[in-house]
């Protein structure tokens, strides 16, 4: 792996690059952004030898505005050649804008951010799926089995640099754990489970096989089906999923096409008052930390559900013109080759008043547990409509009375996020096709359960 | 449409020679050098959101070694195709590697198609309820092994995506001829007063328009890749030559059809792509392997397919191609006294945990007494997977068609371009979720 000062000098050589070519044509406005990124993963599975991924990365992007054209280039290499690409793409790709897209140098700036940890070392990749195959056996007597573990880890460094002289960077870590099991003797049955790790210091195998085991093992019931209005107990990956599928109320959207208004009550509610979302990309052990932006807006908590009522809304500086937002700092670029766009970073239930699952149970009465999501979950939010297709176990007090494989859920979109009564402390890390999401469990009351 | 192998490589074709005969020397001292893997990509974008148009231009390059071991398996991918880089991926395992002094020609840079810009930013530009995507995708690939070296040469493809109160999608062959009656449906708008029928319905199901093709590649395509037949995930494990559905279905994973957007001149793994039979006379008669499954199966291989240069391949399916039968469509829907007919879907997912099947139909039909009567809301179908293929009506329709809207196929993660084409089947066993 590089150092990181070798690191940081390829990232100003490739900038610097970047810049002279841009200076040399009469472009208005330019930004210039340029990541490397050293990853690796490691798949260790039974009876199989390892498998280890490398892959080191770099790239550059370019973002211009002339007159009332502006373009975006990408593309990757450290030689001068990517540089010149990026810009020539940029360049080439101008179209007509009503409005400068760059966001201006007042509102640039970086906020604190995590200071870097070093990777985890040779082997401990090896060692966890070692520590974790132990753990599942003896948390599951000898039912439930890893079939695989993957680690991935990735060093990155960014700079972002503007015409204005502005210039931001930013040096992170990444970990994260796939984990693959499977119930012993019974043909199919895999579950997949992804573990945000902040810190390698403090991870336990055995917190994430007590995970893994109370879910596994509950498909082991006999099947049981139920219909009718029932009170539901989302599992944190169906809360993160949920909440994952209201990303669009929560971004910024142009007034004639906005959803939200219809789902407010007349109190401005949208959801139930034990429900605060924030964006927080402020949170050192969040999965996506950076002192700014995608832009170059600081990092901040954005507060986008106080206790039920939306407040603010993300935006890139682009979208935050267009649909008239307050710009926020809300663009993401995970990647030199993305344009920054709108999107939350870090989607963060607020759980401080939250109970911990046992007591969730306890409130339940005749309930649905809902395990995993079998189908991405359906919002249909003009209509103010959901429909779920998950997983569940029935429940009767804390009594299992069996699984259901597939049930489904539908019903008013506005009255599920205001019958939910509670949010549980068990928040976890989970990703989605919307961002990373916080998400503990949720208790709803009485929903309509189609069978 | 066959896809011309007869193509200019996409890098200097004397430094390719130079890089085989590295690989070879390299492979001298140190056997456990597998290829080298050199790409080029090019993806245009045109972007229409809240009434703002852009436009993005991205290339990509990049260089990868894989090394097999007995203690470990072992990819290294870097980006960039300078001598440097590919220096940089040869030498990871600490072999010295001495590349020639000579530079390569630069290759000549993927050309996007004339008029591209113009013609997309119109496409975006149509009012819709949220932000339109139009994507060109190009990509040029070349395998190195020890005195050898192939071209991955695969048909450039367009994308588009429209987010309305769901987001929908395209996937074709750029300059397809359907192409422009492909656009015109996917804008079409939904019906007014669709018909949801009630949960828990099980009636005979009509897949047409190309949507059977979509049945089979969840029902067939991935339980036949061979990464999920040996590691058990795979319902068909222990079905090999067993008769699995109707003695009328043929299937075949054919990589050679350059109109479907999974088409491949080789694999990623340099194999020449060839079209191999999966379902012959309802007999499960072969799995879709990449080397390292064909060795552990004992098939053929030649399905090892990268997402791009930074991953490794793995065995997935290229162009799903059901065989035609001899019954017209109409003369099939005629003799359904009650039932569905399925002209568009929008999603399809296995459950890897209980193995139940589940589609997300965004368009059809309800059948009674032989006609089309309502028109289908958006619905989900269920049903076992097995038991779904095992009782597929061995009527076949004469009516092959390619599927346009789902061939955008993520697994593990890794998304993949892939195609099929089928004529309409007839499905028993589903039921209305």
């Amino acid at each position: 792996m590089d150092a990181l000062p070798s690191r940081q000098e390829r990232l100003r050589i490739a900038a610097t690059a970047a810049r002279d070519l841009l200076a040399n044509v009469t472009t208005d406005r330019w930004e210039v952004f340029v990541k490397t990124s050293l990853t690796r993963h490691v798949e260790v599975a039974a009876n199989r030898p390892p498998k280890v991924t490398e892959v080191d990365e770099f790239g550059t992007a370019a973002r211009t505005y002339r007159g009332d054209r502006t373009g975006f280039g990408a593309a990757s290499g450290a030689a001068p050649d990517a540089a010149r690409r990026a810009v020539e793409g940029a360049l080439g790709s101008e179209v007509v804008s009503d409005f400068d897209p760059l966001p201006p140098q007042r509102l640039l700036g970086t906020a604190a951010a995590a200071t870097v940890r070093p990777p985890t070392p040779d082997g401990w990749a090896a060692h966890v799926s070692g520590e974790l195959a132990v753990a599942l056996l003896g948390l599951s007597e000898g039912t439930i089995e890893l079939r695989r573990s993957i680690l991935q880890e990735g060093v990155f460094s960014w700079l972002l640099t503007t015409s204005e002289g502005f210039v931001a960077n930013h040096h992170g870590i990444t970990t994260s754990l796939l984990t693959e099991v499977q119930i012993r003797h019974r043909q199919a049955g895999v579950w997949r489970e992804w573990f945000h790790i902040h810190d390698p210091d403090t991870f336990t195998a055995e917190t994430v096989a007590a995970r893994i085991v109370n879910r596994t093992l509950l498909t082991q019931n006999r099947i049981a089906t139920d219909s009718g209005l029932r009170d539901l107990i989302l599992d944190p990956e169906v809360t993160a999923q949920l909440l994952a599928s209201l990303a669009p109320l929560f971004l910024a959207t142009p007034p004639d096409r906005d959803p939200l208004p219809e789902l407010l009550n007349p109190d401005g509610q949208l959801a139930s008052p034990v429900l605060t979302l924030v964006d927080d990309r402020s949170d050192p052990t969040a999965p996506i930390t950076g002192p700014c932006d995608g832009e170059g807006l600081p990092a901040r908590r954005t507060l986008l559900l106080d206790r039920g009522v939306p407040r603010h809304r993300l935006a890139s500086y682009r979208d935050a013109i267009v649909c008239g937002e307050t710009p926020r700092g809300g663009a993401l670029r995970l990647s030199y080759r993305d344009y920054p766009a709108t999107g939350l970073a870090n989607l963060l239930v607020d759980n401080a008043s939250g109970l911990p699952p046992a007591r969730l149970l306890e409130s339940a009465d005749r309930a649905l547990y809902l395990l995993r999501p079998l189908a991405p979950i359906m919002l249909d939010l003009a209509g103010d409509g959901y429909r779920i297709v998950a997983s569940g176990v029935w429940l009767r007090g804390d009594e299992v009375r069996g699984w259901h494989p597939v049930v489904e859920l539908q019903g008013s979109l506005s009255r599920l996020l205001r019958r939910i009564e509670a949010v549980g402390t068990d928040l976890a890390w989970f990703q989605t096709d919307h961002g990373c999401v916080g998400a503990p469990s949720l208790l709803v009351r009485r929903q309509p359960v189609v069978g | 449409m066959d896809l011309d192998v007869a193509v200019d490589p996409p890098f200097d074709s004397r430094w390719l020679d130079d890089l085989a005969n590295v690989c070879s020397m390299l492979a001298r001292t140190n056997p456990h050098l597998v290829d080298l893997y050199l790409e080029r990509k090019l993806e245009l974008r045109a972007v229409s959101s809240g009434g703002s148009q852009w436009v993005e231009e991205c290339w990509t390059e990049g260089a990868a070694t894989r090394w097999r071991f007995p203690s470990r398996t072992a990819m290294t991918a870097r980006s960039g195709v300078s001598t440097q880089d590919v220096s940089y991926v040869l030498g990871a395992t600490g072999e010295r590697v001495v590349l020639p002094t000579s530079r390569p020609v630069p290759p000549a840079d993927i050309d996007p198609p004339r008029g591209w810009r113009k013609w997309a930013c119109e496409l975006a530009g149509r009012p819709s309820n949220g932000r339109t995507v139009v994507r060109f995708l190009s990509r040029q690939g070349v395998v190195v092994g020890p005195r050898r070296w192939a071209i991955v040469e695969s048909p450039p493809l367009l994308m588009v995506e429209i987010e309305r109160i769901t987001q929908t999608a395209l996937l074709g062959v750029w300059d397809h001829p359907n192409l422009n009656r492909w656009l015109r449906e996917l804008v079409a708008p939904p019906p007014a007063r669709p018909w949801h029928p009630d949960s828990g319905l099980s009636v005979p199901v009509l897949f047409t328009a190309g949507t059977a093709g979509v049945l089979m590649h969840e029902l067939v395509g991935h339980p036949v890749e061979s990464d999920l037949v040996l590691s058990g995930d795979s319902p068909m494990v222990a079905l090999e030559e067993a008769m699995v559905t109707a003695a009328t279905i043929h299937i075949t994973d054919d990589p050679s059809r350059g109109d479907l957007p999974g088409a491949f001149s080789h694999d990623d793994e340099g194999l020449q792509a060839e079209p191999q039979t999966v379902v012959s006379g309802g007999r499960l008669v072969g799995w879709l392997c990449d080397q390292d499954g064909g060795e552990r199966l004992g098939g053929p291989a030649g399905r090892g397919r990268r997402a791009s240069w930074n991953g490794p391949p793995a065995s997935r399916m290229s162009n799903l191609v059901v065989t035609a039968g001899d019954t017209p469509r109409e003369s099939i829907e005629s003799g359904i006294d009650r039932g569905l007919v399925v002209t568009r879907l929008g999603g399809a997912t296995l459950d890897p945990v209980s193995n139940r099947l589940v589609l997300r139909v965004e368009r059809g039909w309800e059948i009674h007494a032989g006609r089309r009567r309502r028109p289908l809301g958006t619905i989900e179908l269920t049903g076992g997977a097995l038991e779904v293929l095992a009782h597929l009506d061995p009527t076949v329709g004469s009516d092959p068609t390619p599927d346009w809207r789902l061939g955008w196929c993520v697994k593990n993660g890794v998304p993949l371009p892939t195609g099929s084409e089928s004529p309409s089947l007839l499905a028993h066993r589903l039921e209305v979720l």
